[in-house]
């Protein structure tokens, strides 16, 4: 039996559900009852239930990209701090992919404090250690790009449904967009005045994300700019 | 800082309070042994030291010459303090009193305040100026668990034992009090409730519930502590509970 | 302030109320820009804010739990806040007070979800009227869900006491000062557990049961302005 409508808000111990259903994120069981953990918008699908929410820090989950800022070195590697309660620990050799002669190479050549990083999160112990790899020609370090920072909880909709909403932000919006799981974007791109667009509308899905026809109302912001008819 | 209980000991404790057993073999009403000796401290007006078991806390009481509190010029003045002295375990550190002395000092204060176990209203002796005030210092000794009910029983003990100074301004026949409160804590523990926890059952506590009655059964304070919770069922079974022990623990007030 | 000669005049309190009637309580949630979450608190002339920080990193280290997230609370009182100006910087009282709220709190939390990390709750009393832990647990509740931090159910408290005899909801100052007893207490309400109460003054057994009837009966009021707050401040955003 269902307590509430398909994306209806909901708030802590606010009763979902009862029966077998499978829980993800934002929920939990008493006995047979589904509550929500978190205010959001609670979605039901299948036999599954979830609670989108509306707000909250990024919590690193095993294969998220990330986007991180170095904040600290030790003798094999960095300290990043990733927008999170918990940093991040990258050691030289899951940067460089090679052994690294610690004795014989001065690593800080690599990276240093203050520079930005698309990692991946190569690995969350249970005491949410969290070791980050450079494994893909496109992730390491940043060295151009406007940096934005936005609520964690909105990146989904940055993503859209299959990376609808990313690739109308890349191809109407002509930039490269890097997305962090952890709130943080990278956009790149030549022309100045579109890389403003692309960031004025990566703010525009914050504000907007839980409204419907948004990818839309986002391609013809960009469309109209493009065309030179912006501001 | 933080006691890391073994979760063997969790859960063995949580076991037993299962079977309606504990530890010490005790009932859940059941006290550990008790003892109140008065007098001990000849510097102090009066003291006493409770053991329960093997927490001990010692109580001395001064009293004092002080300005009174400018709402009550005529009224002496009450001040109750708690020491956790590193001496009594090794998760007391020296230094400032940390939020467990404090709560400690604050709920046996409310205890003997709230229930006007001193009349202090005698204790005037040239208003707006100089009244009598009435320290009383609690001093734990040695840490095996329940330190407010020791911690109560103790300075109502010391007050008992008061003698008045010796001085001309003094000019009661005798120490004002009126009444003996007692204060019963009730320790929560895998949904039983049992009265006196040790140390070890504390560890282990979700939650405890302390209340101090009177002689006529009323209650004059309460504190809820730990950060489980009680449903209202239990917390009036604690209140019988709390109110049958007290009369027990008053006896040693004899 | 002298004691008045009594605080109930035919059935009514001084300010008018009926001995079971809350006072003018406001909720709103969301009222700070940098704190993860935060609510503002209004009952009677208490004015209270509370702000949410994390879950974030514990520092000082060596305070970290490697399982767990830990709570901090601290309650404090801005110096303005009462008639005679009080000395800034945590008091007996204070500390005390932050320590119950803690407890009071704490068990609605899912604190194994973030270990090694702190959640801190800061407590600002603007204006004090009386009730002001009870007010300062309410806007702390409100401002963990706004924050985002996952919670089994919200927490409601209110103070009850007695006055001239007859048993009263959410005392004032003056209530407070020249009544008998005075008896905060702190429900989860969905699951109807009592995670605060501290009481003084002088209660019977009878006098204690009447005294929670009062109080569960008015944190359900004020779980629903809370819920309310809650809803309001996200249906807006939804709005867009």
């Amino acid at each position: 039996m269902i307590h509430v409508q398909n994306r209806e808000l909901v708030v802590p111990g606010q009763l979902i559900a009862e029966g077998d259903y499978r829980l993800r994120d934002g929920t939990f069981r008493e006995g047979k009852q589904v509550y929500s953990a978190v205010v959001g918008l609670a979605e039901l699908r299948g036999g599954e239930i979830r609670v989108i929410p509306l707000q909250g820090r990024y919590i690193p989950s095993r294969g998220d990209v990330v986007i991180g800022v170095v904040v600290d070195s030790h003798y094999s590697g960095w300290i990043l701090d990733l927008n999170s309660p918990y940093t991040g620990n990258l050691f030289v050799s899951d940067l460089v992919h090679r052994k690294v002669d610690l004795l014989r190479e001065d690593i800080n050549k690599y990276l240093s404090i203050g520079d930005v990083v698309v990692a991946k999160v190569k690995d969350v112990d249970e005491r949410m250690r969290v070791q980050l790899e450079i494994d893909q020609p496109w992730m390491g370090r940043v060295e151009k790009g406007k940096l934005v920072e936005i609520s964690p909880v909105k990146i989904p909709r940055v993503l859209g449904r299959k990376g609808s909403m990313l690739k109308t932000l890349q191809d109407v919006g002509r930039c490269r967009v890097r997305v962090g799981q952890n709130g943080r974007i990278i956009v790149l791109g030549r022309d100045h005045r579109m890389v403003n667009a692309v960031v004025e509308a990566l703010l525009m899905i914050e504000r907007e994300a839980h409204t419907s026809g948004l990818t839309d109302r986002v391609r013809l912001m960009l469309e109209k700019i493009v065309s030179g008819g912006g501001d | 800082m933080y006691e890391i209980v073994s979760s063997v000991k969790r859960n063995y404790i949580a076991d037993l309070a299962l079977h309606e057993k504990r530890l010490d073999g005790r009932t859940f009403d059941q006290f550990r042994e008790i003892s109140v000796e008065k007098g001990l401290i000849k510097s102090a007006n009066g003291s006493a030291r409770v053991k329960i078991g093997k927490t001990q806390v010692l109580v001395g009481v001064k009293i004092e010459h002080a300005e009174p509190f400018p709402d009550t010029p005529e009224s002496g003045v009450l001040m109750v303090n708690a020491e956790l002295l590193p001496l009594a375990s090794p998760t007391f550190e020296p230094g400032r009193p940390d939020e467990n002395a404090i709560e400690l000092a604050r709920v046996v204060d409310r205890c003997i305040r709230e229930s006007e176990t001193i009349d202090l209203e005698k204790l005037g002796i040239k208003p707006g100026e100089d009244v009598w005030a009435v320290f009383i210092d609690i001093y734990v000794l040695d840490h095996d668990g329940n330190l407010i009910d020791a911690s109560a029983l103790a300075a109502m003990a010391a007050l008992l034992n008061v003698k008045p100074p010796e001085e001309e301004a003094w000019t009661l026949p005798e120490f004002p009090i009126q009444k003996r409160p007692v204060m019963v804590t009730v320790s929560k523990i895998n949904g039983k409730l049992m009265v006196d926890p040790c140390l070890d059952e504390e560890s282990v506590a979700d939650a405890r519930i302390s209340i101090a009655t009177t002689e006529d059964g009323s209650i004059c304070a309460m504190q809820k502590g730990g950060t489980g919770y009680f449903s209202r069922e239990e917390l009036e079974k604690a209140y019988e509970l709390a109110r049958a022990k007290a009369d027990e623990l008053r006896q040693h007030l004899r | 302030m002298e004691k008045p000669e009594k605080l109930i005049v035919d059935g009514k309190r001084l300010d008018g109320r009926a001995p079971d009637e809350l006072r003018p309580l406001k909720i709103e949630a969301g009222v700070l820009k940098r704190a993860d979450g935060s609510a503002y608190v209004e009952l009677g002339a208490n004015k209270v804010l509370a702000a949410v920080y994390g879950p974030r990193e514990m520092h000082p280290r060596h305070e970290q739990q490697p399982d767990i997230a830990v709570l901090r609370c601290r309650y404090a009182m801005a110096p303005f806040s009462v008639e005679e100006r009080k000395r800034p910087g945590p008091d007996r009282r204070s500390v005390e007070i932050s320590k119950v709220t803690r407890e009071a709190i704490e068990p609605v939390l899912f604190l194994e979800l973030y270990p090694r990390s702190v959640i801190d709750v800061f407590i600002e009393v603007l204006q004090a009227d009386a009730g002001t832990r009870t007010a300062g647990i309410n806007a702390a509740a409100v401002a963990l869900a706004d924050a985002g931090v996952p919670m089994r159910d919200l927490v409601s408290a209110v103070a009850v006491g007695k006055v001239d005899g007859t048993i009263v909801l959410d005392l004032t100052k003056e209530e407070d000062q020249w009544g008998t007893t005075d008896m905060p207490v702190a429900i989860v309400p969905r699951k109807k557990m009592i995670t605060l109460l501290q009481m003084d003054g002088h209660f019977t057994g009878a006098e204690f049961k009447q005294a929670l009837d009062l109080a569960f009966n008015a944190c359900e009021r004020i779980y629903e302005a809370q819920r309310q707050a809650l809803r309001e401040r996200y249906a807006i955003k939804q709005g867009g």
